[in-house]
């Protein structure tokens, strides 16, 4: 209880400096997602892949982008 | 050939965009960039909320000057960043010429020449984009969490930093016309970093314009903002090897497919 009170007020006080760096991983998230879905074909199974991206922070997308495409072009 | 290379170059990019990399690749270099500025700020929160400290302890984490925490995040370009860019170009002529892709190009009057450096200013162009992008992003935040670092010396130090980034794309390009292999291109040109950096710290006497020297220089620069004479020499060595990096790449690339 006094735990998530101090860390709503540590929020409230930091909230500009951390929202950019939440944004960018909310996006970056965002992106591989929509990347995921559209794609016809990945590297294992998607259902996977989406845990991954959303369960691993960053690491998970990067993983995904760099591993998780299978090249149709 | 200049119709050509702008051809190849433009197909580069466009795939890219396609694989999305024009979009992740830039946020995770900013997010490499903002980590270390970000971590140090909240040092004293962090070591309070593990809880790592006994009770009534006082522990005065002093604050790093400004222009230290920039280069923080310069070092993780040169460790994570460096991985990135390996495995985003481990594939680039590998991967097609293992799936008959180059084949297919290169049979057509495309010279080896356009091919080799269109695709290697294609991957500069978003490398270099994501590092100026990221270090701006770092340089906002030490301005704001820790004090004043100059924008424009802050940009002098990108510049040059950026050289030695040219010339892992180079390494690794020129590994891609050796092999067909991207997981050996990833392990030779990580290789050839680290035996680089090994063999100029061991005779750090006589390879004083080693192209790895060029980050121990770039403090100083971030500092003062002047270029000393060492870091000219290093960078003009780092541009002759990035030029005979990828003539080489281009006639390898000639010898093997001919054959």
């Amino acid at each position: 209880m006094l735990l998530t009170q101090n860390v709503i007020d540590f929020m409230n006080e930091n909230l500009a400096i951390i929202a950019p760096l939440l944004i960018i991983q909310l996006v970056l998230m965002i992106t591989a997602l929509v990347s995921l879905i559209r794609a016809e074909t990945t590297k294992g199974p998607k259902w996977i892949w989406a845990l991954i991206i959303i369960f691993f922070n960053t690491i998970g997308p990067i993983v995904y982008f760099i591993f998780g495409r299978s090249h149709e072009s | 050939m200049n119709m050509q290379w702008m051809t190849i170059y433009k197909k580069e990019c466009l795939e890219s965009a396609r694989n999305y990399k024009w979009v992740w690749v830039p946020l995770v270099f900013i997010l490499f960039c903002i980590m270390d500025p970000l971590t140090t700020y909240y040092l004293p929160q962090i070591l309070e909320s593990t809880g790592g400290l006994p009770e009534g302890a006082v522990f005065d984490i002093p604050t790093p000057p400004a222009a230290n925490v920039f280069m923080m995040s310069i070092s993780q370009i040169n460790t994570l960043g460096v991985l990135v860019i390996t495995l985003i170009t481990m594939g680039t002529i590998a991967g097609e010429r293992k799936s008959g892709v180059a084949e297919l190009i290169l049979v057509k009057p495309v010279s080896y020449t356009a091919y080799v450096t269109a695709k290697w200013a294609a991957h500069v162009t978003l490398v270099l984009l994501s590092i100026f992008v990221g270090l701006i992003a770092s340089w906002y935040y030490v301005q704001l969490l820790f004090g004043d670092v100059s924008f424009m010396y802050a940009l002098i130090t990108a510049a040059f930093y950026s050289l030695y980034i040219i010339l892992v794309i180079s390494i690794s390009l020129f590994m891609n016309t050796w092999t067909k292999i991207p997981g050996v291109v990833l392990f030779l040109t990580i290789s050839i970093i680290l035996v680089l950096n090994l063999i100029t710290s061991i005779f750090s006497h006589l390879l004083e314009w080693s192209p790895t020297t060029i980050t121990s220089h770039l403090p100083a620069l971030l500092r003062s903002g002047e270029v000393g004479q060492d870091l000219w020499m290093a960078a003009l060595i780092t541009i002759l090897l990035i030029i005979s990096l990828l003539f080489g790449a281009i006639q390898t690339l000639k010898r093997r497919e001919i054959v």
